[in-house]
């Protein structure tokens, strides 16, 4: 199975190495998206909507924050931080996974990163198995074609409201399908349902 | 259609050059009214020519180049009368342009195949346009003319509205949606052998639809609501 996306996020407010290391990382093998944030509130915000697996941070950003950064740590297990060495700081510091200096040939970083990366993904691997939905996502997905509403679906299913938005959710995530309709073609594709069961 | 080069528009350039590096903005000629056949003319003697700011010209230019606009320009009322024209002649490629040929290439698409989702997936789309030329109207009708009257009124005492930029900022609706959804069945799951000529046509027409929008949302958030909003403000102040 292909390697999942890796969500790569910056910490660096310097421009240049934010786009210096955003081009070796578009230009390696890895399959990966960027996301740059200046400031630690501009991660915050960022790690909100979005499930970094790596984040690059230039250490001086955590000065004085240790609260904040073992808070992210903490709301955030699964994300691996590694520290842009600039020498400043002599040992590697707490907070870091790993660092790498801005002089290491390209490949070292790459490597040490793809690494670091490979640590999530058996869990990622089973959190993002394409578009195979469960059982019970299945059941809830022919409700929803044959339109219908939540509360009906949870009824016929014995399950909460609660549990059906949640199943919901997870179609929507798994199928990349948002809109009812765009569901039904994709249940009929699928042969979840069978044409005839859908008015035309 | 994203395109890799990224440059920067600046009022010297040949506005040639600019097309050759990225063909998308003859698009954006056609939305300010501009022929194709721009000679020799550099960005700054385009604009003059044509009677349009470029302070405006260059900042939309650079969001067909993939680049941001800065935040908070000082944008005229005039310069806000042109992005109205400009989103309503882009109104105009999407309804009489776009989507009649994406209709008819997964009409054609339908009668070519046998396959039954096909005839959901036109359904699909007909409800879809449907909706997005009711937002079209919406925004020809109500928002478009109250954005008019809010620059015309310029200097008049401010008497509360019953509608505000704020309002249609959330009248937004996500268009962009349900054209993602459409993408996504053809590339991943409706089945469909072979047409390669015709799909590809689809999915390029599909992409095309799918970058102007996302320039016209850009246009309307960075440039016209903030600058509403910023006139509102003075009126009721």
């Amino acid at each position: 199975m292909r390697n999942p996306l890796l969500h790569i996020a910056i910490l660096e407010s310097s421009r240049i190495i934010c786009e210096g290391l955003q081009t070796i990382l578009y230009q390696s093998d890895l399959d990966c998206r960027v996301h740059r944030s200046e400031t630690l509130e501009e991660l915050s915000e960022l790690l909100e909507t979005t499930s970094v697996d790596i984040l690059i941070a230039n250490p001086l950003q955590f000065m004085n924050r240790e609260k904040e950064i073992r808070k992210i740590r903490k709301l955030h297990p699964s994300m691996s931080i590694a520290g842009i060495d600039y020498g400043v700081i002599q040992k590697q510091s707490m907070v870091t996974d790993i660092s790498f200096t801005l002089y290491d040939s390209v490949e070292h970083i790459i490597h040490a990163l793809s690494k670091l990366g490979k640590k999530n993904q058996s869990a990622a691997l089973q959190k993002n198995e394409d578009d195979n939905l469960t059982k019970r996502e299945i059941e809830v997905l022919t409700g929803l074609v044959n339109g219908l509403m939540n509360k009906e679906i949870a009824d016929s299913l014995n399950i909460s409201i609660h549990t059906v938005v949640r199943h919901r959710k997870n179609i929507t995530m798994k199928t990349g399908i948002r809109s009812q309709s765009g569901l039904t073609i994709y249940a009929i594709s699928k042969k979840i349902v069978s044409i005839e069961d859908i008015e035309i | 259609m994203y395109h890799t080069s990224k440059i920067k528009v600046k009022p010297f350039m040949k506005m040639a050059d600019l097309i050759d590096a990225n063909p998308n903005l003859l698009l954006m000629l056609q939305h300010f009214n501009i022929d194709f056949r721009v000679s020799d003319q550099t960005v700054a003697q385009l604009c003059t020519g044509h009677g349009i700011s470029e302070n405006l010209f260059i900042n939309i230019a650079n969001l067909y180049n993939g680049l941001g606009t800065r935040a908070h320009q000082p944008y005229t009322r005039d310069d806000l009368v042109q992005v109205i024209d400009f989103l309503k002649q882009s109104h105009h490629y999407y309804r009489s342009d776009k989507y009649p040929q994406i209709s008819s290439y997964i009409r054609q698409l339908q009668e070519n195949h046998a396959a039954k989702e096909l005839k959901l997936l036109e359904k699909f789309f007909n409800e879809y346009f449907t909706e997005v030329i009711d937002h079209l109207d919406y925004e020809d009708n109500i928002a478009f003319p109250y954005f008019i009257t809010l620059l015309k009124k310029a200097d008049e005492p401010g008497k509360r509205e019953l509608y505000s930029s704020i309002e249609y900022g959330e009248h937004h609706t996500d268009i962009e949606l349900k054209l993602k959804d459409l993408k996504q069945l053809l590339l991943k799951y409706v089945n469909i052998e072979n047409d390669l000529d015709l799909r590809r046509k689809l999915f390029f027409a599909l992409y095309e639809l799918e970058f102007d929008l996302y320039i016209h949302s850009l246009i309307e958030e960075t440039i016209l609501i903030p600058a509403g909003v910023d006139i509102e403000k003075e009126q009721n102040a």
